[in-house]
C-alpha cells in the first residue's frame, strides 16, 4: 500500500530573526573595534538590527545576509558622530609597497611569530589605519571569504586582497624592530 | 610549475580561498610560508578575540519588534516631545486637529505605537477588517520615500479611528482614517494636514514639511 504525502505549504521563508540573531556576537564585537566602547557598540547593534529587521524586505533571499548585515552595521556607524570623526580619509598609498612575488619574507623563523604576543599583536592592530583593520578582523576574526568582505565594506575583490596584504606587512613590520 | 607562490598567493591558500597547487607539496619554502601565515591568522584571531554581546543586549533584540520600532522612533520623539508641552496646553480647546496631533505624540511615546507591525500593505489592510467598521485603505509606499510602519485602532470621541504610522527617515507620520470628519485648523508645533476621499477623512500628522505630506497624500489617493 503506497502512502502519498502532500505538501500542504510552501516552506516557509526564513524570518530576519532566524538568519540575524546567530550574527550577534559577531556584530557586536566588530561594533567593539569600530566604537571602541561599551555602550556605544550595543546602541550601534540595536540600531544595526532594527534597520535590518525594516529593510529586510530588500534583502534578496539567498544572498548573504552576515555582509548583508555588517554592511548595515557599518554604514549606521560611519554615519553616526563617532563614525564621523573616527575614519580619516582613506590613504592614498593602497599599493602594497614590496614587489617580490617569492615568498622570501616569510619563513618559519619570522620575526613576527618568535616576538609576538598577543598583548603586542593587539596595540599593533589597534594601530593600523581603520580600512587595514577592518579587512584583517573580518578576514582572520570573523572567518569571512574574500568576496563577502568585499561585499559587506562595499569595495572590489581586488581592493580587499591589497588592504589585506597591506595590512598583514604592516602587522609583520612591527616585529621586525631589533 | 616550479615557480615559488607570491605574497598573495600564499595567504590566498591559508584564507583558503586557494587550494595549495603541485609545486607547493614538493617545495619547502612555500609550504612553510603557508604554515606561517596560518599562525598568523590564528595569533591575530586570538589576540583579538573579545567578548560575546551582553545577554540584555541580546535580549532587547529578541523582544518583540515593536519595542524596536519603538527605540528608533525615540529619536523623533525627542524633538516632538519639546513641542508636546505646548500642544498639551492645547489639549483643552476643542480644536480636533490639536487633539490628534496630541495622540500622535502619545502614541509614538508609548512603547508600542501600533498594533499590526509589517511594512506590507497586505498585512496591514486585512488587519483592520473587523476592527473598524470601514475598509482602511492602506497606501503601496515602495515607490515613495514613505515607509509604513503599521497600524492599530484608536478611539477618539467614541469612535474607532483607523490608524497608520508611516515613517519618513527617522520622522515619524501619523495617518488617521475615519469615516466623521475630524478636520480644523492645525496647531503651529507640527505639519498637519486633512483631506477627504469618499467617505473617509483623512488627517496625516508629523514632525515633517508640509510638502511631504502633500506627497503621502497623493501616495494615498493615487
Amino acid at each position: 500500500m503506497g502512502v502519498e504525502v502532500l505538501r500542504m505549504s510552501e516552506p516557509q521563508p526564513a524570518s530576519f530573526e532566524e538568519l540575524a540573531l546567530p550574527l550577534l556576537d559577531s556584530l557586536y564585537r566588530y561594533a567593539r573595534w569600530l566604537t571602541r566602547d561599551r555602550s556605544e557598540a550595543e546602541d550601534l547593534v540595536q540600531e544595526a538590527y532594527l534597520k535590518g529587521l525594516r529593510g529586510f524586505r530588500s534583502f534578496i533571499a539567498g544572498s548573504n545576509m552576515r555582509a548583508w548585515m555588517f554592511r548595515i552595521l557599518r554604514n549606521t556607524f560611519l554615519t553616526s558622530r563617532t563614525g564621523l570623526r573616527a575614519v580619516p580619509p582613506i590613504s592614498l598609498d593602497e599599493q602594497p609597497e614590496i614587489a617580490e612575488s617569492i615568498a622570501d619574507p616569510v619563513t618559519p623563523e619570522s620575526n613576527f611569530l618568535r616576538n609576538a604576543n598577543a598583548e603586542t599583536l593587539r596595540r599593533a592592530i589597534e594601530n593600523l589605519p581603520p580600512e587595514f583593520r577592518e579587512v584583517l578582523l573580518l578576514c582572520d576574526v570573523e572567518g569571512m571569504r574574500y568576496k563577502e568582505i568585499a561585499e559587506a565594506l562595499s569595495i572590489p575583490i581586488g581592493t580587499v586582497t591589497s588592504r589585506l596584504l597591506r595590512a598583514r606587512q604592516k602587522v609583520r613590520k612591527a616585529f621586525e624592530e631589533p | 610549475m616550479n615557480q615559488h607562490l607570491t605574497i598573495e598567493e600564499v595567504h590566498g591558500i591559508a584564507d583558503g580561498e586557494s587550494q595549495p597547487d603541485a609545486h607547493v607539496r614538493d617545495c619547502v619554502r612555500c609550504s612553510n610560508a603557508i604554515l606561517d601565515a596560518v599562525q598568523m591568522k590564528r595569533l591575530v584571531r586570538d589576540a583579538m578575540r573579545e567578548e560575546p554581546a551582553p545577554a540584555s543586549l541580546r535580549r532587547r533584540i529578541r523582544r518583540e519588534p515593536q519595542r524596536m520600532t519603538w527605540l528608533a522612533a525615540a529619536a523623533a520623539v525627542a524633538a516632538i516631545i519639546i513641542g508636546a508641552t505646548m500642544l498639551l496646553q492645547r489639549s483643552q480647546s476643542p480644536n480636533a486637529i490639536a487633539e490628534l496631533a496630541d495622540m500622535h505624540t502619545t502614541i509614538l511615546a508609548s512603547a508600542n505605537p501600533v498594533d499590526v507591525l509589517s511594512t506590507d500593505k497586505h498585512t496591514v489592510k486585512p488587519w483592520f477588517e473587523g476592527r473598524v467598521p470601514f475598509a482602511v485603505p492602506v497606501p503601496d509606499l515602495a515607490s515613495t520615500p514613505f515607509h509604513l510602519i503599521g497600524g492599530r485602532v484608536v478611539y477618539w470621541h467614541g469612535n474607532q479611528v483607523a490608524y497608520l504610522l508611516v515613517g519618513k527617515g527617522a520622522h515619524r507620520i501619523s495617518v488617521f482614517v475615519s469615516p466623521q470628519h475630524l478636520g480644523g485648523a492645525p496647531p503651529p508645533a507640527v505639519s498637519t494636514l486633512d483631506w477627504q476621499v469618499g467617505a473617509l477623512d483623512f488627517v496625516a500628522v508629523g514632525d515633517v514639511p508640509e510638502q511631504d505630506l502633500a506627497q503621502l497624500r497623493d501616495a494615498f489617493n493615487r
